[in-house]
């Protein structure tokens, strides 16, 4: 019965929210408050902000309300913690109801998901690029996800620049330093995770099977995409994407890469210290750090490279989220906001770091004192002023609308490929499904 | 719900038939009687009857108008030829798939089930049992299960180092544990395991329900005229029970048809969408991948054409009434 209602929801849903859109009328609803700011001097009004975590990106925006109401008292930031599931789904559903009076101010979105949602819904969406927000003093590779036809609509917030992170005392039973894994290439990389895997019994990465977040951080690594400026999907035929597939596979095979099921598994898998390390967004410190028993025992460098492909760097990415505002905010006073905080305020960061691990992009915070101090951790590396390091170094690349749909082809892929099929069928298979998904 | 709640109204309708013929010829002498209940009636009616049309009816209509529409996001405009979602789902080797994968768990999971079920209900209709109420409440019990959480606690004990795989391995079934979820077959199995255990139970209620309305005078008789316990259950307590089997089949149908959760929560529909869901596809196209809702709302009509094709074979075939 309760499967059945399930369903009815969802069924409603499609219809109720074009019901509404009967309803809503012109969507050109006046924003309540946005003409309450002035130009200069302390400002007032109330700033709705829907994100995630509280943890995390809740935590840093009380922290960043608080920078900002020292010089703006009158301001009040009302952070409603949505999940970001549901933030998607509502979005979805306000816009198509055009119900965009209900969008908060300022909402925080996953990097992956901003094009699609920019392309989709453009009425959601202000363009902030004329504003008082500095958007050079961010990586090129992590304001292009949030930047459509030139315009951006997204603050950088938390960083998705990958690290290799291992652990150093497995190495060292192995013979190897964290310097052996510095700049190197993957075929150097899986040479060396076969010592260790032979002297240690430990696999040096772990990952979900079935997911292609390893390939998506070799692919971008290398500049490459499975799309093309023009968004069309260059999944058959991709040099890049069949080195990337061919390596995992070799890694896999080699039992340097163990294949778990779920996201517990894989994090438990290194904090367990079953597996000696992992290759992931900058965040995923945040897991690492929660096996105390191994402090000191971790240090973190860049990725390996693709061997023989054009545009191979040892530099990439893997999620993070950028600050929107929307079409419906008080647009002086949420982007007057954002460039005094998440643009422009090195105590914001000094302060959410070290308490929260949410690492800038913000590049003037490389120079921060914050940043560069040993973290015990890590056996005294300074991790986070390598890591802004890094991300100035990542390749740009082209997310498009519909990137979930060709991340989910290629996932679809390299499952098969494991099975056995062959890559290059396997791949125009995707390529052919990434077509029908975009007709 | 409404695909239900017609299925089960008809059901029930087509029951009570027989009784509503009787008043037809006492309804001409006492008109003003007559009409002044049947107002009433009405009236009683009317509020349940205007929330139907407005919350499930109504949307209902839009959902089809929709599903002729086409276009990303807001940007929907109607579709040339008029049919074309339709079309484009014949064309679409993600949508085969998912069919296939649901009537694969239609046709393996509801049967068993349903039998089960059967067998349940009889063992613990027996006079003599002790401790009825904890048997049946314990087997009752997974249904008060949230699926969500339920999933989530299958997922985990079929994972890689869980407690199924760690208990082969203790009983020295296998060497190396088994990825479950990460082969087609074994996907699909956990979750034909999982819709079973979750929803026995429930079906086994709606029997032993209707075992209580068995008249036990004809069990005894059987049992007088010298049939077996198997022969007494086969002629003569199920095709008492034809009316609730009929019912518990086209609701299990019905269920399996728009499986969602557990191709949600257990397996994301992978490994390669060999274990997704035709609901499960269609939250994906409209809530997850760019949102395509007038290609979602044509999926939608379909699995409500085979729910309704499936449930009229049902009836057809399962009601033997005159």
């Amino acid at each position: 019965m309760n499967k059945l209602r399930k369903f009815a929801a969802l069924a409603l849903v499609v219809p109720l929210s074009i019901a509404l859109a009967a309803c809503g009328g012109n969507g050109t609803a006046s924003a309540p408050a946005s003409t309450s700011a002035a130009a200069s001097g302390p400002k007032s009004g109330t700033l709705t902000v829907w994100c995630w975590d509280p943890t995390f990106n809740i935590y840093a925006m009380n922290e960043a309300a608080k920078i900002y109401q020292k010089d703006n008292p009158d301001v009040k930031i009302n952070v409603v913690e949505t999940p970001w599931d549901d933030l998607q789904t509502k979005l979805t559903t306000l816009a198509q109801s055009q119900e965009t009076k209900q969008l908060p101010d300022i909402f925080l979105m996953q990097n992956n998901a901003f094009q699609k949602n920019v392309i989709n819904y453009p009425d959601l969406f202000k363009d902030y690029s004329q504003s008082s927000v500095d958007f050079s003093q961010f990586p090129q590779g992590v304001t292009a996800y949030s930047t459509v036809d030139g315009k951006n609509y997204g603050l950088p917030f938390d960083n998705g620049t990958a690290i290799t992170a291992l652990r150093t005392d497995v190495l060292k039973e192995a013979g190897f330093t964290i310097d052996d894994f510095t700049d190197i290439t993957w075929s150097d990389f899986l040479a060396k995770g076969k010592v260790v895997k032979e002297k240690t019994g430990k696999p040096l990465l772990s990952g979900q099977a079935g997911s292609a977040d390893m390939i998506m951080m070799m692919l971008q690594s290398a500049g490459a995409s499975l799309f093309d400026a023009e968004g069309k999907p260059t999944i058959s035929n991709n040099a890049a994407l069949l080195k990337a597939i061919d390596t995992y596979q070799q890694l896999v095979k080699a039992g340097v890469f163990a294949e778990v099921n779920s996201w517990d598994e894989y994090v438990g898998s290194f904090v367990n210290s079953n597996v000696a390390g992992t290759i992931n967004g900058v965040w995923i410190m945040g897991s690492i750090q929660s096996a105390k028993d191994q402090s000191g025992k971790w240090a973190i460098t860049n990725l390996p490279k693709l061997d023989g492909v054009d545009g191979a760097t040892n530099y990439s990415a893997n999620g993070g989220s950028s600050w929107a505002i929307s079409s419906n905010a008080n647009y002086e006073l949420a982007s007057d906001f954002l460039a005094k905080t998440f643009a422009g305020s090195k105590e914001l960061y000094e302060t959410i770091l070290p308490s929260s691990g949410a690492l800038a992009n913000w590049l003037p915070m490389a120079e921060s004192s914050v940043y560069a101090a040993p973290q015990k951790f890590f056996g005294d590396q300074a991790v986070f002023k390598k890591v802004i390091e890094f991300s100035q170094q990542v390749p740009k690349n082209n997310t498009g609308a519909y990137y979930y749909e060709g991340r989910d082809a290629v996932s679809a892929a390299i499952t098969k490929i494991v099975n056995g099929t062959d890559p290059s069928a396997a791949l125009d298979e995707a390529q052919k499904a990434v077509e029908f998904a975009m007709k | 719900m409404s695909l239900l709640a017609s299925a089960s109204a008809s059901g029930q309708v087509s029951g009570t038939a027989p009784g509503s013929g009787d008043v037809t010829p006492s309804r001409k002498r006492r008109f003003g009687i007559e009409q002044r209940r049947n107002v009433t009636g009405w009236v009683f009616l009317l509020p349940a009857a205007a929330l139907i049309l407005l919350m499930n009816f109504y949307p209902m209509a839009q959902a089809f108008i929709l599903s002729l529409k086409t276009g990303r996001g807001t940007r929907l405009n109607f579709a040339d030829p008029l049919w074309y979602n339709y079309q484009r789902l014949m064309q679409d080797e993600t949508f085969k798939l998912t069919v296939q994968n649901t009537f694969i768990y239609l046709i393996v999971q509801v049967p068993i089930m349903l039998v089960l079920a059967l067998i349940l209900a009889n063992l613990l209709n027996d006079k003599n049992l002790r401790f009825k109420g904890l048997w049946r409440t314990a087997i009752f019990l997974p249904c008060a299960v949230s699926l969500v959480s339920y999933s989530l606690v299958f997922r985990t004990m079929f994972s890689t180092d869980g407690l199924v795989n760690d208990m082969l391995m203790g009983l020295h079934f296998i060497d190396s544990p088994i990825n479950w979820l990460g082969q087609t077959g074994t996907a699909r199995l956990v979750i034909i395991l999982g819709l079973l255990w979750r929803w026995t139970g429930y079906n086994m209620v709606f029997y032993l329900a209707a075992l209580q309305n068995l008249d036990y005078s004809t069990l005894e008789a059987a049992r007088i005229d010298g049939a077996g316990s198997w022969r007494t259950f086969w002629h003569v307590t199920v095709p008492q029970l034809r009316p609730m089997i009929l019912l518990t089949a086209i609701m299990s149908t019905n269920g399996t048809i728009q499986l969602f959760d557990e191709s949600w929560n257990l397996t994301q529909g992978g490994p390669a969408y060999t274990s997704m869901t035709m609901s499960h596809y269609l939250f994906e196209l409209s809530f997850q991948k760019n949102p395509n809702f007038g290609y979602g709302a044509a999926l939608s009509y379909v699995i409500l054409i085979m729910v309704a094709l499936l449930a009229a074979i049902q009836m057809k075939v399962g009601d033997k009434r005159d």
